[in-house]
C-alpha cells in the first residue's frame, strides 16, 4: 500500500467512526415523556422516570465522560469491591498469563508426542474432540465443586479451554512435516531428540504459534465471564459491579477496554508468530 | 572376485493392494554392482520404481526381497555414509543456505568445534559457486541455487556415496547445462562414487561412467547396461563431437521410446 | 436505666461495671472513657438479670454465642447487653476475617459495619466480600472461603438439611439481618392489572429457589387461588438482573430484596405494588450466618464478630440514623446505587412509581433476634412446595439452626419473663401455630404434598 493509500484508509475509518457516533447519538435519545409529575416526587426518581419515560441507553457523551473518568485514574483501591479499571484489568490480565501459559506447558510438549505418533493421535482424538467444546461456563461449577477456591477455578477454567487450540494444532503442525526435511535428518543420522527439536519444532512452529494466538483470544474470552461468574476481582467483576447499577456507560467502557486489551495480546503473539515464520 | 564397493542382489519391491494382497512387484530381480570412484546413472520412464531403489539405497525405504551390501556390510537404514540429495532440494526453509550446510556438517562431526564446522560448510557452498550467497534463505535463492545448496551439503558429508534423484529436473535448460558441469567438475576431482537418476539423456552421457537402462513396470528390470565410453574429460561443449556419443544416445533414446514403454499397468511406485 | 439498678445493687461485688477489673478506675483505662460510662451502666443491667456471677458466666459460658445477647436484646435495650459478653471473651483465635455478601440492603447490618467501624472496634480485620449470587456465597461459605456469611435466612435450614446441595453441613443463623424490606414490583405496562386474580400466565422472579421472596410470593399467589407451579412461572433471576429483565419484558414482575424495587421505579421500568411487610409485618429476609464448626472453634472470635453486627444492627434499627447509614453503604465499594435510592428504601418515604410519594417508616427494619417460629414457619413452606420430600422434625431442626431455644431456657432458668415458646404471627391474617407445623401445611388448598 503506498502512503497515499494508507492516508485513505485511515480517512475512511475516521469516516466510519463519527458516522457510527452519529448514529448512536440519534439512537440514544431519550423518547419524551408525557406526564408531568409533582416536583417532590420528581425529585426521588431519575431524569427519564420524573417524565414517565425509561432511564434510556447512554449516549456516546456519556460513555466518553465515563471513559474519561476512568483514564484518569485507573489504579485507585477503595476496598476489595471497588479498584480502579487499571487494577481490575492486571488482575484478570494476570489471570489469563497463568492459565494460558499453564496450558501452554502442558499442551506443547503433550501435541508433540501425539503428532509424532499416528497411533498415539488415534487414541487420544476421541477425548480431545469431547472435551474441546465444552463451554468454559459448564466447566465452572465443576472447578468451583472440586478446587472450592474460586481464584483457582478462574485459572483452572482458562487453562482446560485454551488447551485444546495449542494441543491440537501443535499435533497438526508436528504430524504435518514435510517428509522431505525428515528424510534429510534421516539420511544424516540424526538423533530422535535432535530431530524433534531442530527440525521438527521449527517446522511446525508457525502452525504452533497460530494455535497459541487463537487460545490467548480464547483465554481472554473466558476470563471475562468466569470473572463475571465469581465476582472478586478482575474486569469480569467490573462488568458485573457496573450491571447492578445499570450503569450501562461503565459498561461500554469496560468492553472497550476489554476489545484493547484482547487486541494488545493478539498483536504481541502475532509479532512473535513472525519471528518463527519461514517462507518455503 | 574381489568384492564390489556397492553390492544390489535381487532387490524386489512389493506394496500391499487395497484388498490386502501383495500386489505385483513393482521391479524385482534387481542385481547390479558399483565401483568405488564410479559414476553410476540409471534411466527410465516414471513408475518403474528409480526413486524406491535410490531410497532404499539410502535406506530411507526397505526391500520386499534382497539385499544391499556397501563396503561389506549390508545396509540397514540410513547413515551418514551415503549422501542424498533430493529431487525436490529439501533445504530447511527457516535456515540459511550455510545453517543448512551446517546442519550437515555438524552431523557427520558433532566434534567440530563452531569455527571449523563454518569453514568446511564455506568450503563447499564456494566449491558450488555459492561463496555470496551463504547468509540468504532458501526463499531467497533461485531453483537453480537451492539445488546447489543440496549438493553441497551433500558433499560436504563426505559420503563413501553419493545418491542424487533426478536433481535437476526441476531446473531449466541453461542452469541445468551449468550445474551439470560444476557437478562433473567435483566429482572428478573428489573421485566420489555416485549414482544418479536422471530423465535427461544427454545428462547421463557426460556425467556417468554406466547407464542402467530400466523397463517399465510391475515386474521391471534393468534391461540393459551401458558403458559410456567417451573421453575422460569430455565437457557438454564438446561431447557430442565424438561419434560415439550419438551412438550411445540413439540406442538410449530407442530404448526409452520402445522398450521402456511395453507395459500399461499402473503400478505405485 | 436506673429502674434495674437499685433492686440488685446491694448483691454487687465493689467491682467496674463489667466485674473484670479491681475498680472501675482501672476497668475505665483498660476500655477507654468513652465507652466506659456505657459500659458501666450496662454491667448493671446483666447483673441484674443474673444476680448470681456464676449463673452469669454459666449462661454465658452455655450459650456461648450471640445467642443470649439476641435473646436478651429483644427484651432490653441493646446497649445494656453488650456487657454480657466481655466477661467471656478470650483472645480471639483468628482476626483477618472475610464476611461475603450480596449488595442488597437485606445486608446493611453487614456492610455498615465496615464503614462505620464496628469490625474494627472488636478487634477484627473484616474484609466484606461482594459476590455474585446466592449459589456462590453459600458455596464459598461451605468451602470455607467466606468464615461467615450473609443468606437468605431459609438457606442455612436448607444447608443443614442438604436440600440443594451437595452434602448436609449443620448451619446457624445466629442473628436474623433484616425484616420486611421486600416488595412486590410489577411492570409498567401492568399498572391497571394490579389484581393478582388477573394474574394468570403471567412470569415472575425470585431470587432463589430457598428465599423468603419464593415463599411469600407463592404464599401470596396461592392466596388469590392460583396455583404458583401451574397457574404461573416462577425463575430464579439474580436481583442484578431482575430490574433489566423488566425493561426487556422478559418477567412481568418480581417479589425481590431492595433496592432493586426502588431501583426499578428510579429508572421508570416497573411500579411498587405490594410491600411485603403488607403479607407479614416483621417477616425475617436475610440472616448473617456461620457453619457451626466455626460457632464452636472458634467462639470468641464468632462472638466478636457477632457483637460488631448486633450493634451495627442496632444501630440501623434508629431511624435517625437511616439516612447516614444510606450514604455510606450506597458507594461502588457495596451496594453500589445512586444514594437516593438506597436513601428512599431505608427510610420508607418512597416513590412508588405511579406518581405518588408514599411514607412507610418500617418498609424495612432491624431486628436480629432468630425465633424458632421463623424457622418452622420457612420449613412448613418448604415442605408445601414440595422443597422438602421426607418427613422432618420441624421443632428440632429450627431450634438447630435457629439458635434461639438455649437462650430462652436458660433464660427461664434465671427466673426472666420469657415470651412463651415462640413469637406468633400472622401471615396475609391467617395466624401461624408453629407447635402445629403438619396441620398448618395440610391446611392449605395449594400445595405439593
Amino acid at each position: 500500500m503506498t502512503a497515499a493509500q494508507r492516508w485513505r484508509a485511515t480517512l475512511l475509518s475516521i469516516l466510519i467512526f463519527l458516522a457510527f457516533l452519529l448514529l448512536w447519538h440519534l439512537a440514544a435519545r431519550p423518547a419524551a415523556g408525557t406526564a408531568t409529575v409533582d416536583p417532590a416526587y420528581a425529585a426521588l426518581v431519575g431524569n427519564a422516570a420524573a417524565s414517565g419515560g425509561q432511564t434510556p441507553f447512554p449516549g456516546p457523551a456519556d460513555v466518553g465522560a465515563q471513559l474519561w473518568h476512568h483514564v484518569k485514574d485507573p489504579f485507585y483501591d477503595r476496598g476489595p469491591n471497588d479498584k480502579g479499571i487499571g487494577v481490575q484489568l492486571g488482575y484478570s490480565i494476570a489471570r489469563v498469563l497463568l492459565g494460558f501459559s499453564l496450558a501452554a506447558l502442558v499442551a506443547i510438549p503433550l501435541g508433540f508426542l501425539i503428532g509424532m505418533s499416528r497411533v498415539v493421535y488415534s487414541a487420544f482424538d476421541p477425548f480431545i474432540q469431547v472435551l474441546k467444546p465444552i463451554s468454559p461456563l459448564a466447566w465452572m461449577p465443576l472447578a468451583l465443586y472440586t478446587i472450592k477456591d474460586a481464584d483457582t477455578s478462574a485459572v483452572f477454567v482458562i487453562f482446560i479451554c485454551s488447551l485444546w487450540p495449542m494441543l491440537v494444532n501443535t499435533a497438526f503442525g508436528v504430524g504435518a512435516v514435510r517428509q522431505d526435511w525428515l528424510n534429510v535428518a534421516r539420511t544424516l543420522e540424526v538423533s530422535r531428540l535432535r530431530t524433534a527439536w531442530q527440525v521438527i519444532l521449527p517446522a511446525a512452529a508457525p502452525t504452533i504459534m497460530t494455535g497459541m494466538r487463537i487460545s490467548v483470544g480464547i483465554a481472554w474470552l473466558v476470563i471475562v465471564a468466569a470473572e463475571m461468574l465469581i465476582g472478586g476481582t478482575g474486569i469480569g467483576y467490573f462488568v458485573w459491579n457496573e450491571w447492578n447499577n445499570l450503569s450501562i456507560a461503565n459498561i461500554i467502557c469496560a468492553i472497550l477496554c476489554i476489545g484493547l486489551v484482547g487486541m494488545v495480546l493478539d498483536t504481541v503473539l502475532a509479532r512473535i508468530a513472525r519471528l518463527v515464520s519461514y517462507r518455503e | 572376485m574381489t568384492q564390489r564397493f556397492l553390492q544390489v542382489q535381487g532387490l524386489a519391491k512389493r506394496y500391499i493392494q487395497r484388498d490386502g494382497k501383495p500386489g505385483a512387484p513393482v521391479f524385482d530381480q534387481i542385481d547390479f554392482d558399483i565401483d568405488r570412484g564410479q559414476f553410476v546413472c540409471i534411466i527410465g520412464h516414471s513408475g518403474c520404481g528409480k526413486t524406491t531403489i535410490l531410497n532404499i539405497l539410502a535406506g530411507i525405504d526397505s526391500a520386499s526381497e534382497g539385499v544391499v551390501i556397501m563396503d561389506g556390510r549390508e545396509i540397514n537404514g540410513p547413515a551418514l555414509d551415503r549422501g542424498v540429495v533430493f529431487q525436490a532440494h529439501a533445504l530447511l526453509p527457516w535456515l540459511t543456505a550455510l545453517q543448512n550446510v551446517e546442519f550437515g556438517v555438524r552431523s557427520r562431526w558433532p566434534e567440530y568445534s563452531r569455527d571449523q564446522v563454518r569453514e568446511h560448510s564455506k568450503r563447499y557452498l564456494d566449491m558450488v559457486g555459492l561463496a555470496r550467497a551463504i547468509d540468504k534463505k532458501p526463499s531467497e535463492l533461485s531453483g537453480g541455487m537451492k539445488q546447489r545448496v543440496g549438493i553441497a551439503r551433500a558433499f560436504a558429508i563426505q559420503p563413501k556415496m553419493l545418491l542424487l534423484d533426478e536433481p535437476f529436473g526441476a531446473l531449466d535448460a541453461l542452469t541445468r547445462g551449468t550445474i551439470q558441469d560444476e557437478l562433473r567438475e567435483i566429482v572428478r576431482a573428489t573421485q566420489q562414487t555416485v549414482f544418479m537418476i536422471t530423465h535427461d539423456v544427454d545428462e547421463a552421457i557426460l556425467l556417468s561412467d554406466r547407464i542402467m537402462l530400466m523397463s517399465a513396470g510391475p515386474y521391471a528390470r534393468i534391461a540393459e547396461t551401458v558403458d559410456v565410453d567417451l573421453a575422460a574429460d569430455r565437457t557438454r561443449a564438446s561431447m557430442h563431437h565424438d561419434n560415439r556419443f550419438y551412438e550411445i544416445r540413439n540406442h538410449l533414446v530407442d530404448f526409452l521410446v520402445d522398450r521402456a514403454s511395453h507395459s500399461q499397468e499402473s503400478t505405485a511406485s | 436505666m436506673s429502674l434495674f439498678r437499685n433492686p440488685f445493687d446491694a448483691q454487687s461485688r465493689l467491682t467496674c461495671g463489667c466485674g473484670r477489673h479491681a475498680s472501675q478506675a482501672d476497668h475505665d483505662r483498660a476500655i477507654g472513657a468513652d465507652a466506659a460510662q456505657a459500659r458501666a451502666v450496662e454491667g448493671a443491667v446483666m447483673r441484674a438479670l443474673f444476680p448470681q456471677d456464676d449463673l452469669r458466666r454459666r449462661f454465658i459460658k452455655a450459650v456461648g454465642s450471640g445467642t443470649a445477647l439476641a435473646a436478651v436484646s429483644a427484651l432490653f435495650p441493646l446497649a445494656m447487653a453488650k456487657e454480657a459478653f466481655a466477661q467471656s471473651t478470650g483472645p480471639l483465635e483468628k482476626q483477618k476475617l472475610k464476611v461475603g455478601f450480596i449488595p442488597i440492603t437485606c445486608a446493611t447490618p453487614i456492610i455498615m459495619a465496615h464503614p462505620m467501624g464496628y469490625y474494627a472496634k472488636h478487634g477484627l480485620d473484616v474484609e466484606v466480600v461482594k459476590t455474585a449470587g446466592w449459589a456462590l456465597i453459600r458455596d464459598k461459605a461451605m468451602s470455607g472461603e467466606f468464615d461467615a456469611a450473609h443468606m437468605l435466612s431459609p438457606m442455612p435450614l436448607a444447608i443443614t438439611l442438604g436440600a440443594g446441595t451437595s452434602g448436609a453441613v449443620p448451619w446457624t443463623a445466629p442473628a436474623i439481618e433484616n425484616v420486611n424490606g421486600q416488595a412486590i414490583t410489577l411492570s409498567m405496562k401492568h399498572k391497571d392489572r394490579r389484581d393478582p386474580r388477573t394474574w394468570k400466565g403471567m412470569k415472575f422472579a425470585v431470587p432463589f429457589d430457598y428465599s423468603m421472596h419464593n415463599y411469600l410470593l407463592r404464599y401470596y399467589l396461592a392466596e388469590h387461588g392460583l396455583d404458583p407451579d401451574t397457574d404461573v412461572q416462577i425463575r430464579s433471576v439474580p436481583p442484578p438482573e431482575m430490574v433489566a429483565n423488566l425493561r426487556a419484558d422478559n418477567i412481568d414482575g418480581f417479589l425481590a430484596p431492595d433496592p432493586v424495587n426502588q431501583r426499578a421505579v428510579y429508572d421508570g421500568v416497573g411500579f411498587i405494588h405490594l410491600l411485603s411487610k403488607e403479607l407479614w409485618d416483621g417477616h425475617p429476609c436475610c440472616a448473617f450466618s456461620a457453619s457451626r464448626d466455626f460457632v464452636t472453634r472458634m467462639p470468641n472470635t464468632y462472638q466478636a464478630l457477632l457483637k460488631a453486627i448486633i450493634e451495627a444492627t442496632a444501630y440501623a434499627r434508629d431511624p435517625s440514623h437511616r439516612k447516614e447509614i444510606a450514604a455510606a453503604i450506597a458507594t461502588p465499594n457495596y451496594l453500589n446505587q445512586p444514594v437516593t435510592v438506597v436513601e428512599q428504601v431505608l427510610t420508607g418515604t418512597f416513590a412508588d412509581g405511579l406518581g405518588k410519594v408514599m411514607t412507610v417508616p418500617d418498609r424495612i427494619d432491624f431486628d436480629p433476634m432468630p425465633w424458632q417460629s421463623f424457622g418452622v414457619w420457612i420449613l412448613t413452606q418448604m415442605k408445601r412446595w414440595g422443597q422438602l420430600k421426607a418427613d422432618i422434625d420441624y421443632q428440632k431442626i429450627a431450634s438447630e439452626v435457629f439458635l434461639a431455644t438455649d437462650a430462652q431456657r436458660l433464660m427461664k432458668e434465671a427466673g426472666m419473663a420469657v415470651p412463651a415458646g415462640n413469637k406468633t404471627f400472622s401471615v396475609m391474617g391467617k395466624p401461624f401455630d408453629a407447635s402445629k407445623p403438619d396441620e398448618y401445611v395440610a391446611s392449605f388448598k395449594i400445595r405439593r404434598t
